[in-house]
């Protein structure tokens, strides 16, 4: 019962005991409506270890499905569970949640180290850990130059990783990073990835959202696709697209002299058109996308074409919601 | 190396309960609309400090409440002196000049003040004061049944029977005793505790204990909801009731310091300045230590009241000001009729009677002194007949501030009472507000 005014030291504190084999992260069957508006409908996910990329354009759900987490919204219908403990009303299993709001606010008369230190207390840290905490997590997100400057004056990146960082200090095995990527400049999103990515092979939980495919296939491969409030898709990105096969794919390749790779490309079954939107550049279409890929090389290896880019345009969330929910571009 | 100490789960809640509070006091500080609020306050107290200061220095002109400064007849014989010597006021051919030996007129200013209170104060309910000390009742012609016109067997002296009902004095007096009082020395007395009274009621009480806690509290948590940097705090592994309570410690250590030095700063003011003899008034300092409890509980619960409607409501701030003219109501009340069970409704009522136990303990004469002002050298009774006026300059003012214990204890058990109640007051108003909190949806 005696107060620790002195906070140095070390905290030995009883933590909040996880339910054992309850995957990280579970929804049953959940659901959220405000109003006669229905933001996510009946979503049932399990998901335990890995970068999980959410997937889906603005509106989606996925905010609202971060927030149900978080215990910041209740659901209408269904469970929802981290580490097997209901969220609502009940903040322990966030010993274990490091989470990155959307919300661009953040508090700005505070240096990243304070802000850090700040909320790294409220893990039940002394003074003395929370600053050795922040020192770590800031270096870890490469902030430890600028850590003692107001986040006021930070720009978009460097508030995002200061975010993260933020939520990385109690080390915690499930990370949710709503739209880290959002906003920031090549650079800072490029570190972003590498600290998400060095996440991932630490072994922890990492759900991040964003509605840009891009991004997230540079991050992981492992999607789940939200459309509208449902669940579209989930499991691997390129499997996803291979099971599109019925659906024909484009494949816009630049080369030197895009005819005579034409030539050689007609040779494959699975192509079944071709386009020259210039002299260099060719368009191919194809049911098969994988198969494609996968004989592609060769033929460019055989004939030594000099290719400079092969792109697959249309493999972007646009073009997989379109043809997941049944439309054509 | 590390200290050993015993882990319980109250080192790591006051772990996070500084953590919240630091980070909310240094929130506070880099706003600017805290210094306003707070330098408002200060400016408003400071005002009223000045007008203190201003009474303290001007000497209350004294007052012929008798009448015997006068020379009616004009024969340049004051009427106290002509009185004196047997003389006829109204006629100018008969003054002390013409006796033998003839007698020279004395000036004016003899007869002004020139028969103050001695009216010492002990708690019984029958009190025998007074003392003639121009002799006018002592050595005039008056029968002797006049002189003890209050037939107690003493003649020129005053009796005062306390009316426990009405909790004031009635006075049976002789004629012409105590009838000439010194204006200054009451009205500075008077003055002096009207202003304590006063600005502890209204200034602190009020003013600066529905105002502070109106702009800094009720915001406390809705503002982070709003602006959405509560999403921070709400993810980390800590109730929101404790997120609420924290946060309501952390304005706590903003206002209560800012309470304590004002209200420190008054009491030195006003110890130096008071009237009296010694250098400083110590005994002052009981009631200046009530009036900051009063001050303290009063920015505690309404702090947590106002938390606990901005987390209501978005427009906390709407459903505060009825609030607050409910309170002004109510510290009005308080201050007429304060056995009221309106009061027991409020929040001011209860801090209020926690200054007047302090008044209560520290000026114990407090009716016997209101009761003179009324008085007024028996003016107050026959103000046709004399040329005085109906109060001595003071009494009014006190009479507004001042009231009387309106919970029917005594003064330590109202104390007890109000601290008590005042802070199941705060336990109310965070536990509902901490249970809205709870079930806030944060988008």
């Amino acid at each position: 019962m005696i107060p620790d005014l002195a906070q140095e030291g070390k905290a030995q504190q009883q933590a909040w005991v996880p339910e054992a084999q309850a995957p990280v992260v579970m929804l049953n069957n959940v659901g959220k409506t405000y109003g006669r508006y229905q933001a996510l409908g009946g979503i049932s996910l399990a998901l335990s270890g890995g970068v999980t990329g959410i997937l889906g354009l603005n509106g989606a759900g996925k905010s609202t499905l971060f927030k149900l987490l978080m215990g910041k919204l209740q659901p209408t219908q269904g469970e929802v569970r981290l580490f097997g403990t209901n969220p609502w009303k009940n903040p322990a299993p966030y010993a274990r949640v490091g989470y990155v709001p959307e919300n661009e606010k953040m508090h700005d008369w505070m240096t990243a180290h304070e802000f850090v230190s700040t909320f790294a207390r409220l893990h039940g840290l002394t003074r003395d850990e929370a600053k050795k905490e922040a020192n770590r997590v800031l270096e870890f997100v490469g902030l430890s130059d600028v850590m003692h400057k107001k986040i006021g004056r930070y720009s978009k990146g460097m508030r995002q990783r200061a975010k993260i960082a933020h939520a990385l200090v109690n080390d915690p095995d499930l990370i949710i990073l709503d739209e880290p990527l959002q906003g920031c400049d090549p650079l800072a999103r490029t570190t972003i990835m590498n600290v998400i990515r060095e996440l991932g092979r630490m072994g922890r939980t990492v759900l991040l959202s964003s509605h840009i495919l891009s991004e997230i296939e540079r991050i992981t491969e492992q999607i789940v696709i939200l459309h509208q409030g449902r669940l579209l898709a989930i499991g691997n990105l390129h499997a996803i697209r291979e099971q599109l096969d019925n659906i024909p794919h484009t494949i816009e390749i630049e080369c030197k002299d895009a005819k005579s790779l034409a030539k050689d490309v007609l040779s494959l079954d699975m192509v079944h058109g071709l386009q020259f939107p210039s002299s260099s550049k060719l368009k191919v279409f194809t049911h098969h996308l994988g198969e494609f890929h996968k004989r592609l090389p060769k033929i460019i290896v055989d004939n030594e074409h000099d290719v400079m880019v092969i792109n697959n345009p249309d493999d972007d969330l646009q073009s997989i919601l379109g043809y997941l929910t049944g439309g054509f571009r | 190396m590390d200290k050993k100490r015993g882990e319980t789960i109250w080192t790591s809640l006051d772990r996070k309960a500084t953590a919240i509070a630091e980070f909310t006091m240094r929130q506070y500080r880099t706003r600017l609309s805290t210094w306003v609020v707070l330098g408002v306050g200060f400016l408003a107290i400071s005002v009223v400090l000045l007008f203190y200061i201003d009474a303290m220095n001007t000497e209350i002109e004294a007052i012929d409440n008798d009448g015997d400064s006068l020379d009616w007849d004009g024969d340049g014989y004051v009427n106290g002196q002509e009185y004196k010597y047997g003389t006829d006021l109204n006629d100018a051919a008969s003054h002390p000049g013409l006796l033998d030996p003839p007698i020279d007129p004395e000036p004016a200013s003899m007869y002004i003040n020139e028969d103050d209170y001695d009216w010492d104060y002990s708690d019984g309910s029958r009190l025998e004061v007074g003392i003639d000390d121009d002799g006018d009742c002592n050595n005039s012609s008056l029968p002797e049944s006049l002189k003890d016109d209050n037939n107690d067997g003493t003649p020129c002296n005053i009796v005062l029977v306390y009316d426990s009902l009405s909790g004031s004095y009635f006075v049976y007096a002789d004629p012409y005793v105590d009838e000439d009082p010194d204006e200054d020395r009451y009205g500075k007395e008077a003055q002096h505790r009207a202003f304590i009274l006063g600005v502890g009621k209204l200034g602190f009480v009020f003013l600066l204990s529905i105002f502070v806690p109106l702009f800094l509290a009720t915001g406390l948590i809705r503002d982070e909801m709003t602006s959405g940097t509560m999403q921070y705090m709400t993810a980390k592994p800590i109730a929101r009731g404790e997120i609420f309570l924290y946060r309501m410690l952390g304005y706590l250590a903003i206002v209560w310091p800012y309470l304590l030095v004002v209200c420190s700063l008054l009491a030195i003011v006003s110890g130096f300045m008071g009237p009296g003899d010694q250098i400083f008034r110590f005994k002052d300092l009981g009631v200046w230590f009530s009036i900051l409890i009063a001050a303290l509980l009063a920015t505690l619960v309404y702090g947590m009241l106002f938390a606990f409607l901005g987390v209501l409501w978005k427009y906390g701030i709407i459903l505060a000001l009825p609030i607050a003219a409910w309170e002004l109501g109510m510290a009005l009340l308080s201050m007429t009729v304060p056995e009221s069970t309106f009061l027991r409704m409020s929040i001011v009522g209860w801090s209020m009677s926690i200054i007047d136990s302090g008044a209560y303990l520290v000026w114990p004469d407090m009716a016997l002194f209101t009761q003179k002002g009324a008085w007024a050298g028996g003016t107050g009774d026959a103000s046709f007949f004399f040329g005085g006026g109906n109060e001595l300059p003071g009494y009014r003012a006190l009479e507004w501030a001042q009231s009387d214990l309106g919970l029917g204890l005594g003064p330590y058990a109202t104390t007890v009472l109000s601290v008590v109640v005042l802070f199941c007051q705060a336990v109310f108003f965070w536990f509902i507000g901490q249970l809205i909190f709870k079930s806030k949806e944060i988008v």
